[in-house]
Order: C-alpha cells, then sequence, then structure tokens
C-alpha cells in the first residue's frame, strides 16, 4: 500500500513539474521580443501582410488569451474521428475521444502532433543507440580498466575517457564524419536512409557521437565503481570461496555499480529523449532536436510547446523508470524507509 | 605497431584538408539527356505552394516546378515565359495578356486563361498565407477582394481561352514585375480554388520538372516533365535535392562526388576554392541582388540632426569593409543593386573624412584626431545580428567612426530580437539593414525601405523613420511614369535626397559563388532566382568513371552505408 502511495505521489509531482515547466515555457516565449509573424512573413514582408499573417496566426491576442486556449485545448473531448475538413479538430491527435491538440506550427503549417509523432522513432532510435553504446563503451572499459588497475592500459582508458567527456559533440562528429564518412567511406555522411538496415547504418555515426560523450563520465564511474567494489569484504568472501574472477567482476562487482551507472544512463536517456540539437543538425538527423531548434530561431510558439512537453516528459519519464529499476536492482530500495 | 600506424593513418587521414580537384576528364560541353543531378541547400524549405512560399531556396525549387507568366532575360529585362504577348492601354491601366497555345499542365491539363485567373485569385485569397499580397494592391477590386466583399477580383477577366486582362485602379509599371514572380505562376487544377497546405506535397505547375516526392527536412526529388512546353527541356531526367545540409558537410559530398554542385560556403572554404589553382576560372557568381547598409534614426538624438548623419555617411570607407570577404562583398554607394534593372554603377555616398569632420564641426561637435578630444560626448549604440557579417562590419564602422569622434558600441541581438527592436519607433539609434530584390524593378529598393508609407509604431521597414514629401512624391510619380529612362531619372533624384540627408549609409553588396565539376554543363546564372539547373545537363558515364577513381584512394575500398542500403 505504502508502495502505491508512494508511486501516486511521485506521478502527481512529476505531473506539477510538467504543468510548471510547460507553463514557464509559454511565458519566456511570449515575453522575449519577436514577431512569429514577421518571421514567417520574411524581413520584407510589408506590413499588410504581416497583420494578415498575425491575425491568422492568432498571436494579435492577448497572452493569457492565448495561453487559456492553449491549456483548453490540450487535452480535450472531441469525435472519435475527424476529417480534413473539420477545421474545430484539424491540429488533434484523437486516441478514441481523447484528443491532444498542441496546435498548428507556423512555419511548417502542420499539426504540431503530427510532426513530433513523425519525428519521435527517429529520436527514440538514435537515444536507444546512443545509450546502448554508452553502456557497451563504459561498462567494458570501465571493466578493464579497474582490473588492470595502476597499469598503462588503465591510464590509457582515464586519460581516453577524460578526453571523451570534454571534446564538444560537434568536434567528436566532424572528426566522425571526417574519418568514416569522407575519408574512408564506409559510412553514409548524414540523413537517414530509406530501409531499416540502411536507418541503423545511418544512424550509427550520430549514435558515436553522442555515445561517446556520455562514455567518458560512464567510464570514470564505472571503474571508480568497481574498485570501491573489489575493495569490499563480500568480495573477499567469494574469492576465498573460489569464485572465478569473471565471476568476481561480472556476477558480484558489476551488479552493485549497477545502480549508479542506471542512474546516469536514464539521465542521459531522459535527456536524448528531448533531442540531441547539435548531434542531429550536423547529421540532419530527423529528431525532436533539430525541429525544436528550428522553433526557437524561428518563435513558432506551438512547435517550440510541443518539443518542451516532450523533452519535459522524456526526463521525467526516465526518472520514473530508474526509481522502478532501483528496486527490482535493489531490494533494500522497495522497503519503507523507517 | 602495426595496429599503432593503423590508428594513426585514421586520425591523419582526418586531419588533412587539402581541396581535390574538380571531377571529370573534361568540361561537358555538349548537352547529353539524362542522368540524376544530386543538389544541396543549407536551409531547409517550409512549402512548395507558389502562393505561399517565398525564400530563396523555395525559388529555386519552384523554378522548377512552376514556369511563371513573364520572366527575366539574362539581361534582366522582363520577357514572355506563359504569356506569349501584351498589350497596354493609352491610360496604362489595362493590360491584355494572350498565353502560348499547347501548353500542358503537370496534371495533363491544356493551360487556359481560366487557370491563370483561378491560381491569382487562389494567392490573393485572404484565406491563403500569401507573405506578399500587397505586391498586387493596385489590380482594381484587390481591396473588396481580400476584405471578402466580393468572391472574385474584378480586376482579373477572362477574355477567352487564352486570353485575359489586368484593370489597375491607377498605372503601375512594376505589375509585368511582379507578374514574373512564381507567387502567381499557373497552378495545376489539383490545387483547387483555396489552399490546401497538403498541395506542396503535390505541387504542381507546368515547369520543366515534376515533383516526385518531398521529404520535408531531408530531401525533395524532382523527375522530367515529358509534355513541357519546352522542346527538348530539360535534358536531366531527375533531380535530388538534399536540405538542411550543414556547409562544411556539403563540401565534403561534393569533393567525394556525392554532390554535383556546390553553392553553400564557409567563408574560409570559399576563400580555399577561389585561390586553388586546381579550381582557377571554374566557378560562378550569382549577380548581386541585395545591398547592406545601416540606418541611423532621424527621430532620436544624436541622428535628428542632418548634419551629424552627413558626417557618419562621409566617414565610412566602403573599400575597407569590401576587404573583409573579397569577392564576396563589393563596396556599393547606390541603392540598386547591380542584379536589379536600373543598376547605376557610378558613386553615390562617397567617403571623404575631412568633410565628415566638417559636418561634425558644423554640428557643434568639432574633433581633433592628433588629441583625439571633442567628437559626439556620448556613446552609441548600433544594433545588429550576432555572429553574422553585419556585426564584423559593424566593429569596423566603430574603427572607422571613432577617426571623426563618434564612439558606438555593438549590441547583439538575435535575429528575431533584431528585427521586433528596429522596427519599434524610439527604441534604437542606429543599426544594420539591407534589402534583397524581391522583384526586378528599382521601385522595390525605394518605396518599402524609405517611403513615409513604409513607417508604422511597431513593424515599420523604414526603420530610419525618415519622411521626405518630395522623396514620396518622386516615388509615386516614377511608379506611374511608364517610360523607363524617364522612371529612371525621378528614382536618381529620389536617390540624391537620400544622400543628402543621410537616413541610410549604403556600405556594401553582397553575392554567391556556384560551383560544379566538369561533368556538369549548360549551367548560367538567373538574374532572379539562385542556382538555375533547369537548362543544365550531366554527363553521368564521365562522374561515375571520376568517382571511382578518386573511390579508389587508400581506406576508399567501397561505401558500407551502400552495401547496406541493399538490404531488404
Amino acid at each position: 500500500m505504502a508502495v502505491i502511495a508512494r508511486a501516486v505521489r511521485r506521478l502527481g509531482l512529476s505531473l506539477l513539474v510538467l504543468w510548471a515547466v510547460v507553463t514557464l515555457a509559454f511565458v519566456i516565449n511570449h515575453v522575449l521580443p519577436g514577431d512569429p509573424a514577421r518571421l514567417l512573413a520574411g524581413p520584407q514582408a510589408r506590413p499588410a501582410d504581416v497583420a494578415k499573417l498575425r491575425a491568422e496566426l492568432g498571436t494579435d491576442r492577448p497572452m493569457l488569451v492565448q495561453y487559456a486556449r492553449f491549456a483548453r485545448r490540450l487535452v480535450h473531448a472531441g469525435p472519435r474521428t475527424t476529417t480534413k475538413s473539420d477545421k474545430q479538430h484539424a491540429s488533434c491527435s484523437a486516441f478514441g475521444a481523447i484528443h491532444v491538440d498542441l496546435g498548428m506550427s507556423f512555419q511548417q503549417r502542420k499539426p504540431v502532433a503530427r510532426l513530433i509523432g513523425e519525428r519521435l522513432p527517429a529520436t527514440a532510435l538514435l537515444a536507444a543507440m546512443a545509450v546502448t553504446f554508452e553502456v557497451l563503451f563504459a561498462v567494458s572499459l570501465g571493466l578493464l580498466a579497474a582490473r588492470l588497475r595502476r597499469t598503462l592500459i588503465d591510464d590509457a582508458v582515464m586519460a581516453t575517457s577524460l578526453l571523451l567527456a570534454s571534446v564538444p559533440t560537434f568536434l567528436t562528429a566532424l572528426v566522425l564524419q571526417i574519418v568514416f564518412a569522407y575519408r574512408l567511406r564506409w559510412l553514409p555522411f548524414d540523413g537517414v536512409g530509406d530501409t531499416t538496415a540502411s536507418t541503423l547504418t545511418h544512424a550509427i555515426l550520430p549514435a558515436a557521437t553522442l555515445g561517446l560523450y556520455g562514455a567518458g563520465w560512464a567510464t570514470r564511474l564505472v571503474r571508480d565503481e568497481v574498485l570501491a567494489e573489489l575493495g569490499k569484504p563480500y568480495v573477499r568472501t567469494a574469492r576465498a570461496k573460489g569464485a572465478s574472477e569473471a565471476r568476481v567482476l561480472f556476477g558480484h562487482a558489476l551488479r552493485n555499480v549497477a545502480l549508479p551507472l542506471v542512474t546516469l544512463v536514464g539521465l542521459d536517456l531522459g535527456a536524448l529523449l528531448g533531442g540531441a540539437i547539435v548531434t542531429e543538425k550536423i547529421f540532419r538527423w530527423p529528431g525532436i532536436g533539430s525541429l525544436s531548434i528550428d522553433a526557437v530561431v524561428t518563435r513558432d510558439g506551438p512547435v517550440i510547446m510541443g518539443t518542451v512537453i516532450v523533452a519535459s516528459t522524456g526526463i521525467v519519464v526516465a526518472n520514473l523508470l530508474v526509481d522502478a529499476l532501483y528496486g527490482a536492482l535493489d531490494p533494500r530500495t522497495r522497503r519503507p524507509m523507517a | 605497431m602495426k595496429r599503432a600506424l593503423l590508428c594513426a593513418s585514421l586520425v591523419l587521414a582526418g586531419c588533412t584538408s587539402e581541396l581535390r580537384g574538380p571531377l571529370g576528364e573534361r568540361d561537358a560541353t555538349t548537352p547529353v539527356r539524362g542522368g540524376t543531378l544530386r543538389m544541396a541547400s543549407f536551409t531547409d524549405v517550409r512549402s512548395l505552394d507558389a502562393a505561399v512560399a517565398f525564400d530563396e531556396v523555395s525559388h529555386a525549387l519552384e523554378g522548377l516546378v512552376y514556369a511563371t507568366l513573364v520572366t527575366l532575360s539574362p539581361a534582366g529585362e522582363i520577357e514572355p515565359e506563359l504569356v506569349e504577348r501584351w498589350t497596354v492601354d493609352e491610360a496604362r491601366t489595362r493590360y491584355v495578356f494572350t498565353l502560348r497555345t499547347g501548353v500542358m499542365m503537370q496534371d495533363g491539363h491544356p493551360l487556359g486563361a481560366d487557370d491563370v485567373k483561378r491560381s491569382i485569385e487562389r494567392a490573393l485569397s485572404p484565406d491563403t498565407p500569401c507573405p506578399v499580397a500587397s505586391f498586387y494592391e493596385r489590380i482594381a477590386g484587390f481591396g473588396e477582394y481580400t476584405s471578402r466583399k466580393r468572391d472574385t477580383l474584378s480586376g482579373l477577366e477572362v477574355l477567352g481561352d487564352h486570353q485575359f486582362a489586368i484593370t489597375l485602379t491607377e498605372p503601375d509599371a512594376t505589375l509585368l514585375a511582379v507578374l514574373s514572380l512564381p507567387i502567381v505562376a499557373p497552378v495545376c487544377q489539383t490545387a483547387g480554388r483555396a489552399f490546401d497546405r497538403d498541395f506542396s506535397l503535390h505541387a504542381c505547375g507546368a515547369g520543366p520538372f515534376r515533383l516526385e516526392r518531398w521529404e520535408p527536412g531531408r530531401q525533395v526529388v524532382f523527375r522530367r516533365f515529358e509534355s513541357y512546353f519546352r522542346p527538348g527541356l530539360p535534358y536531366l531526367d531527375r533531380i535530388e535535392w538534399a536540405l538542411a545540409v550543414p556547409q562544411f558537410t556539403q563540401r565534403f559530398r561534393f569533393e567525394a562526388g556525392e554532390q554535383d554542385f556546390l553553392h553553400d560556403f564557409t567563408h574560409a572554404d570559399l576563400s580555399r576554392y577561389l585561390s586553388s589553382p586546381a579550381w582557377e576560372r571554374r566557378g560562378v557568381w550569382d549577380p548581386a541582388k541585395a545591398v547592406h547598409s545601416f540606418f541611423m534614426n532621424t527621430t532620436m538624438p544624436p541622428f535628428d540632426d542632418v548634419r551629424l548623419r552627413r558626417a557618419v555617411s562621409f566617414a565610412i570607407d566602403r573599400e575597407q569593409i569590401a576587404r573583409l570577404r573579397p569577392g564576396e562583398t563589393s563596396p556599393m554607394s547606390r541603392l540598386i543593386p547591380p542584379a536589379v534593372p536600373g543598376h547605376d554603377p557610378t558613386p553615390g555616398q562617397r567617403f571623404d573624412l575631412e568633410r565628415a569632420r566638417e559636418e561634425m564641426k558644423q554640428a557643434g561637435y568639432p574633433f581633433d584626431p592628433a588629441t583625439g578630444r571633442g567628437g559626439y560626448p556620448e556613446e552609441i549604440a548600433f544594433s545588429c545580428v550576432g555572429d553574422s557579417f553585419e556585426q564584423q562590419a559593424a566593429e569596423v564602422y566603430q574603427q572607422q567612426l571613432a577617426r571623426i569622434g563618434i564612439r558606438i558600441r555593438v549590441k547583439t541581438r538575435a535575429w528575431s530580437a533584431y528585427l521586433a527592436e528596429t522596427s519599434r519607433r524610439g527604441t534604437s539609434q542606429m543599426g544594420s539593414d539591407g534589402w534583397a530584390m524581391d522583384f526586378p524593378d528599382p521601385s522595390d529598393f525605394f518605396e518599402p525601405i524609405l517611403s513615409t508609407r513604409a513607417i508604422s509604431e511597431e513593424d515599420s521597414q523604414n526603420r530610419a523613420f525618415w519622411s521626405n514629401r518630395e522623396f514620396d512624391a518622386l516615388l509615386g510619380d516614377a511608379r506611374r511614369e511608364p517610360d523607363f529612362g524617364a522612371r529612371m531619372r525621378l528614382y536618381r533624384r529620389a536617390e540624391q535626397l537620400v544622400f543628402d540627408e543621410a537616413p541610410w549609409v549604403i556600405v556594401y553588396t553582397k553575392r554567391w559563388f556556384n560551383l560544379h565539376h566538369r561533368y556538369v554543363g549548360g549551367f548560367t546564372v538567373n538574374p532572379s532566382r539562385t542556382q538555375d539547373v533547369g537548362r543544365v545537363w550531366l554527363d553521368a558515364a564521365m562522374r561515375a568513371r571520376a568517382r571511382d577513381r578518386r573511390a579508389a584512394l587508400p581506406f576508399s575500398r567501397g561505401a558500407l552505408g551502400q552495401r547496406f542500403a541493399r538490404w531488404p
């Protein structure tokens, strides 16, 4: 019962955080100077044409009126099926009778929910591949460094991880692109493929860019945590009982390192679900990140709000998942606090 | 050791940045039919609907799908396209146009006058988010139509299957120029009478290429339109146009032979290509279609004093600014840029440091350059977009104006904030400004920028807030004047007023470079739109040979991505 109450409390808090983030983003977007209609029409459009667009977009109305409309329309009841001619629900995504309406993109003139729906799978794939890369890299090198502590290999792994964590992603992206796409021609420069296999191939370089950055931190974490675990009494006991070194490392030490690693990777995953702006731009990966930065530059309010909702939801959900995983990985965390 | 060498080679392979020469053993001088041309643009496109899209890249793509009513000749003169001929009445308010016969639209229907009326009414409809509808406001009935008082545009009549007339409320010498824009290009019947956002995905006109598919943010693919009205054209089978490709990626793709044209350069790469012996005399510059300047707000101190404005105007050394980006920028001292009819290459505003100091003295702010004493006592804010060439130019203005005793502080803003701030009355003292050609007529470089009509409290295009009745009257007379020579004399007088009162300091113009490999032929610059590849051909066999040779470099044993792409 206590577990359910705690879960409900966490969920309520998460929803409150989401509402606060979305409202703050809405206010900031409206307070900042810059007229979306002017940016849509272009810097040279005549004032009469800009005024017409402003009225069409609804940005000529007071901020509170716009916010009230946004909040009212965000989740509402509507018909189970909508037609193209139904202007009232033209920008809605219908889940049965429940409609989610993030509005219509000013720039692209498409429902924001549809735009995000088109891009979310690409972002999710990239995030998943990047995190997988990060974990594989960090665990293998972290364990190796811990096992060969104070050797040349340990020093090399530590120096590499520091380098990876220090180099900005745009530089890593460029180096990978120059070496593997331009010089070696092993992988495509950018974009996405037409088939599943080619899409995965296209995702290798951007995923490696993001994964390497995260792996820099994660490798150090794994090495330090494993070293700490190897010095604990239960490891001595296991060794005394004749456990092999592999069993000690993988069966005992690594399992206890999983908790901090899951926390780190979970946060990375949440952040990546909100889009990796620089990497997506460089590799022309059609994800949430490139959508959001374009929206910010052009002051495309509905898209900004949509991507903020997705990004903050990603982080909140990742945190909830991490909490849930804690329980699975460490039974002690399931016990109610005294 | 072997592994270490391999690692070192990998790193070195990635670090070298020498330019590789053009691909192809000789120039493709003879037209060849067939092949797929691969293009790329730095920016994405928002729409391919002729009535809505109005930016540089959209224009380039629209030029493939749509044919306009009239067009610009390479010399910059209006000439027939879908319209075969036209007549004008004595009052110069009624134009009768005759369309070519036998023109097919891409949906299989022949082009008729009805299509022209439907397309223009669709573009100017109050339900269409056309960003430039006001260009056509002198067509009779425009006000009633756009305010929904009437269902049709009364000034646009169908006279026969291939004849239509446009009636104006007053003589307007810009009509033909605005009819050359894709905004009013005939669209297929599938576009309907009202704006539909999905038409963009199935854009359809009478141009040389049909839209095969548009994947927003990725690429647009075109296929040859076999019934194009110009016999034998186009040469290419297909065009694949990648979107939103960063400049440095474009360079790599171009050098690897994965992109046939290069138009978007980083400044460093452009300098390399211009100075590379392998690429000598291979590129073509687009004609300059923009004027870059800075404004001085005539309603705010200290620039409410014309003497101070003149001092600033005389203190700017345009040659020095142009040297920041040799080739790409050229000094400019008049309002009309080289690509626009009416351009005058003779000097207008001029650099004269002594005269500038004299004007400062007359304004009550004498400055002694030897001691650095005197000058305008307060710092003046100069607004511009951050991390832009305008910012670099502003830093040079800062040094140049310091020589006459004016201290400016460069205030950088994001693009959206810059637009909002500088166009609000009483907000910005001075800042970067400029104008790019909307349509090929000199009026475009006067009326929207410096006329009294262009002033508004919040969204002013006239950022200098300069109002001069004589200037406005000259512009009105010039718009009504049918004779081009007489019009230009009126514009010269108007321009002289700008020089005398200096609300703007005209500084430089900028142009774009086009580069292609040897296997591409037939490219010529178009004065009205960039990257016009409608009449280009390519020798696909030569390209394949050249790519294979280049791919035979160490470590380049094949593209893994291409192998994977063949998987199901």
